[in-house]
């Protein structure tokens, strides 16, 4: 994505942009982000370690990995929201060019919703109950952007009909919308102040797949429409397929790989993703030979010394478990960090690591072009 | 739990190992070790309050003169018949902690044993006894208390002993007892259901146990570590209690617990006369007890309820 | 809010009132020995007297169904009898002097416990481990293990005998006479401020400690975490979102604590000599007067059981999911 899309994205959005921007930045740029969650009495959780990426303007990233790999984590320090044992010990989030990680909490309140809203997975539990749900869309237009209320409610109800809601059911209550409509409630309610970022944590996970498939066909339009950029939190590697420019994979609080969709599903280079692709159920695929990953991922009170992923990999060597490899970046955009991937030798790939047909095959399933040949 | 009771060695090893394991979790709890170490200062004060202060003084062994201020020969002064107040209320430790002590008995009894079988037997008795248990709930159970109490005076007698515990105290007990055991039957029902749930229950139902066997031998063990929290909670309500009933009238003027010390200050006009320290020593140990309890109760409460959640 | 749940707690009140009148039934009449114990506690009643009850009652009639057809008549038409230490006067009249005084001190006890407990409890709760926590905390559970009657009496000592700023005892002052109906509010706000103290800190703790765990449950609540992702202020998300969430539990407790508030008034209009339907109550007992016990036990039982109705009215209008 150029310059100039981001600009003309930019200018189509209907508020102002933060004061502090930089002109020429780019939307999200992650570095080294570190999060800690202390515990009481022990070691603290390394749920976060030294995470970089970006995002540009209008693009939609996926981002998987087992459970508990940090994904949420990771989500939620963009904006600040860790639960109260959590930190950010080291690293910077910046927006537009702007660092969140020093803002106070006043400060910060300014990016919330406004560059960066959510949509969290059980919309039943991430709705209030016991308000109305235009209310709950109309609040931060009329509380972050100053609107009248009467303007405020014409839009939530307007943004009810744009995710597909009948506007007249802006009165009902969370309980009285199916789960898809509640899922789509929420969607229209972090569409409320036009924001740069929709962050999707499984936001599709606990609809049946009929439900998934049209919040998913929904999301997709709104980002075209509004140019919207998206980052997808999902188990579900066919999602990532269907609807992500880039994927980051993550490994116990790591980035194990991260690149262009189509490159790093038709040709996984780090053994995890390999393993994550083919352990990953598709039409095709027959499920009584599909990879399972043997062991579970480290305790992170205290994490192996190296590579993470040591214990677990078939392709572990001795300085695996001695130093913790580092990121080589390849030509075709995707990024890995494996030892088997050695700083100089970019464009290289140790034969045996990549995944069976079976990456490929999702690939297809998911109705994307055939992919290329390895590098 | 099953798996281990097939060996003795290991299971007794375990046990100690749990135990072990939760004295240290609730010593981690500095408010209920504050707590219990309250409780015990009186529990050493209950169990033999004559080797602190001689034997409980009466009008007859009175050692001051009325309503004298505290002063070295009475530490906490006198009250309007010249009993010493430090006797009376090391006493009263004794008096207000048994009934505490019965009256939490009765209050566990009744309402783990409806809660238990609520909750197990299901169907048409859980909806009986949880009506029940609302209507108890619903009911302000002092009042009642207020009404049963001078019946049942009347019908046993008020001089009459039973298991050599004086009727009027007995009363106080029942009472309490009686009138207080919803809550906890309505915690621990809902503890079985979902521990009805679980396998080994289903298990022993199919080998083909008895109900009542079924309740004794896997579902009581299972709720104990809640039974126990939930008496602790009670025994505070049950000291609460007695102190009140006491207070209006409902005590036994020669068992001065520490609501009958402090009745007996109310009818001697002790607040006009400002005769402060006939008041501060039962009523600061009613309070110190009642704090005690809660604060142990409620630490044992959260290292041992798995929900504990939001109730009285 | 649904008719069913509307018919279900109505049905609910109305069984517990039945009960309450049977238990009623039960206590005061069926218990072996009436009329002997009446007349072994008052030398003043008359063996005629005793034989116009007998009759007027039925009691030489069997229990049931006479005994209790004419009970349930008589209690249905609001009869309950006459006073024994009243001598002749009916016990609805008795109690009906007594009646306000004692509202008005709940009433305003809970008001006034309600707004200070469940402000200082949501505060505490959402900022867990402050100094108003901590302190609030304390004060707190100390309150709520003092029995009404061991704050009223501090409380006397200190204000009413020691500094002189408020009456002893009573609700007027005796034999006062006023220029005006305002003077004797005055008297009456003047005589009040001490027992309505004693019931506001009674009720205090518990309210306070109750909202704390409360709030601290919904602030783990997925809601709170989109409210704050909203970008709104700590205060609000408390006040909008938290608040109106941890309220719902918050009504059934205040509705159930009902009984024991009744419980607390009592002990407290002992400490003050308040002329309401503690200080009745304590008479009562202390006279054996067991029809205005038995009124007494009837009407504080109604008054609990229509107050957990209204509560449960309150909660079906709070809480939009109610439709059980
Ligand atoms: N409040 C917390 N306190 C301590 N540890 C935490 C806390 N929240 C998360 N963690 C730990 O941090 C790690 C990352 O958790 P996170 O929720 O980000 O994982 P995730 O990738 O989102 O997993 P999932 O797919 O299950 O949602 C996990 O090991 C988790 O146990
Ligand atoms: S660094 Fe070593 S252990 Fe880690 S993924 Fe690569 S090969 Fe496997
Ligand atoms: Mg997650």
């Amino acid at each position: 994505m150029t310059v100039q899309d981001a600009a003309t994205l930019r200018a189509r959005r209907q508020w102002p942009m933060p004061k502090q921007a930089v002109p020429g930045a780019p939307l999200l740029e992650v570095e080294d982000l570190s999060v800690r969650f202390r515990m009481p009495g022990g070691p603290s959780v390394k749920a976060v370690d030294g995470v970089s990426f970006r995002l540009e303007d209008g693009e939609a990233m996926g981002l998987a990995g087992e459970s508990g790999c940090g994904k949420t984590t990771t989500a939620l320090s963009l904006v600040r929201l860790l639960p109260a044992n959590g930190r950010i010990s080291s690293g910077s989030v910046r927006l537009f060019g702007i660092d969140l990680v020093p803002k106070t909490e006043r400060q910060m309140a300014r990016y919330r919703w406004r560059e960066i809203s959510m949509v969290f997975q059980g919309a039943m539990n991430a709705l209030n109950p016991v308000k109305r749900v235009g209310d709950q869309i109309a609040e931060p237009i009329e509380i972050r952007l100053g609107q009248p209320r009467g303007a405020a409610q014409k839009r939530a109800a307007e943004l009810l009909d744009l995710v597909g809601i009948p506007e007249k059911r802006a009165s009902a209550y969370p309980h009285e919308l199916s789960g898809g409509m509640r899922q789509r409630a929420m969607i229209a309610m972090a569409l409320a102040c036009d924001p740069a970022l929709v962050i999707g944590d499984e936001p599709t996970t606990a609809l049946d797949v009929m439900v998934q498939a049209q919040i998913l066909a929904l999301l997709e339009r709104l980002r075209r429409d509004l140019g919207l950029s998206l980052m997808l939190i999902t188990h579900d590697l066919s999602v990532i397929a269907e609807t992500c420019d880039r994927v980051m994979i993550m490994y116990a609080g790591r980035v194990a790989e991260e690149g262009p969709v189509r490159r790093l599903f038709s040709a996984p280079r780090h053994p995890y993703t390999a393993k994550l692709l083919s352990s990953f159920p598709n039409i095709r695929a027959d499920r009584r030979t599909l990879d399972t990953i043997p062991g579970s991922p480290p305790d992170l009170r205290k994490p192996p010394p190296g590579c993470r992923f040591a214990p677990r990999c078939a392709h572990a060597m001795p300085v695996c478990t001695e130093e913790a490899p580092t990121e080589v970046r390849f030509a075709d955009g995707v990024r890995v960090a494996c030892h088997l991937f050695p700083p100089g030798a970019q464009g290289v790939v140790a034969s045996g690591v990549a995944a069976s047909g079976i990456g490929g095959g999702l690939v297809r399933a998911a109705a994307l072009p055939s992919a290329g040949g390895r590098p | 739990m099953t798996a281990a009771a097939v060996t003795s060695p290991p299971r007794r090893h375990r046990r100690l190992e749990a135990a072990r394991d939760f004295a240290v979790r609730f010593s981690s709890r500095t408010d209920g070790v504050v707590g219990l170490a309250i409780l015990l200062v009186f529990a050493i004060l209950a169990i033999a309050p004559q080797l602190f202060v001689g034997p409980l003084e009466t009008a007859v062994t009175a050692t001051g003169s009325s309503l004298e201020a505290p002063s070295a020969a009475h530490l906490l002064g006198t009250d309007e018949l010249g009993r010493d107040i430090l006797n009376l209320t090391v006493h009263g430790a004794r008096i207000s902690m048994t009934i505490g002590f019965l009256a939490t008995l009765i209050t566990i009894a009744l309402g783990a044993g409806i809660g238990i079988m609520s909750g197990y037997l299901g169907g048409k008795a859980d909806a009986l006894l949880m009506w029940l248990t609302d209507v108890f709930l619903v009911l302000p159970n002092f009042v009642l208390a207020i009404a049963l109490a001078p019946i049942l005076l009347d019908i046993i007698g008020a001089q009459a002993e039973l298991f050599g515990i004086r009727a009027t105290l007995l009363v106080i007990v029942v009472v309490i007892g009686v009138t207080s055991w919803a809550t906890t039957a309505r915690i621990i029902r809902s503890q079985v259901l979902s521990l009805k749930e679980r396998m080994f229950v289903d298990r022993a139902r199919v080998i083909g146990t008895g109900s009542g066997r079924i309740m004794r031998r896997h579902i009581l063990p299972n709720v104990v570590n809640l039974i126990v929290a939930q008496s602790v909670l009670t025994f505070a309500y049950a000291v609460f209690t007695e102190t009140s009933l006491s207070f209006i009238g409902l005590g036994d003027p020669f068992a001065p617990s520490w609501g009958e010390i402090l009745a007996a200050a109310q009818s001697a006009g002790a607040p006009g006369l400002l005769a402060w320290w006939y008041i501060a020593a039962p009523a600061v140990s009613v309070v110190l007890v009642v704090v005690a309890f809660t604060l142990v109760g409620n630490a044992l409460d959260d290292l041992l309820n798995p929900k504990s959640a939001v109730r009285r | 809010m649904s008719g069913r749940y509307l018919l279900q707690k109505l049905a609910r009140a109305v069984l517990t009132i039945i009960v309450i009148v049977l238990l009623n039934f039960l206590l005061f009449r069926a218990m072996p020995g009436s009329p002997a114990r009446i007349a072994s506690h008052h030398p003043g009643v008359t063996q005629a007297a005793i034989d116009q009850l007998a009759a007027r009652w039925g009691l030489d009639k069997p229990l049931i169904p006479d005994q209790l057809v004419a009970y349930v008549n008589a209690t249905l038409t609001g009869d309950f009898g006459l006073s024994y230490q009243f001598r002749g006067e009916p016990v609805t009249e008795v109690i009906g002097d007594r009646f306000w005084p004692t509202m008005i001190l709940i009433g305003l006890g809970e008001l006034f416990a309600i707004i200070i407990g469940l402000a200082l409890g949501a505060y505490a709760g959402w900022r867990r481990g402050s100094a108003v926590d901590r302190v609030g905390g304390g004060i707190s559970l100390v309150l709520y293990s003092m029995p009404y009657f061991v704050i009223g009496m501090p409380l006397i000592i200190v204000f009413a005998a020691g500094l002189g700023w408020f009456p002893t005892s009573g609700m007027f002052d005796a034999g006062a006479t006023y220029a005006s109906g305002l003077d004797q509010l005055l008297d009456f706000a003047h005589h009040l401020v001490l027992p309505l103290t004693t019931v506001t800190l009674g009720l205090v703790g518990a309210y306070s400690i109750l909202m704390r765990s409360a709030i601290m449950e919904t602030r783990s609540e997925d809601y709170i975490t989109t409210a704050r992702a909203k970008g709104l202020t700590d205060g609000r998300v408390l006040r909008t979102h938290a608040f109106p969430n941890a309220l719902l539990p918050m009504v059934t407790i205040i509705a159930i604590d009902l009984g024991y508030v009744v419980a607390g008034a009592i002990t407290a209009e002992v400490v003050f000599n308040w002329p309401g339907i503690g200080t009745l109550t304590v008479d009562a007992l202390q006279a054996r007067d067991y029809p205005v016990l038995q009124g007494i036990f009837l009407l504080l039982s109604f008054t609990v059981v229509l107050a957990n109705l209204v509560a449960d009215l309150v909660y079906g209008f709070l809480d939009p999911r109610v439709r059980v």
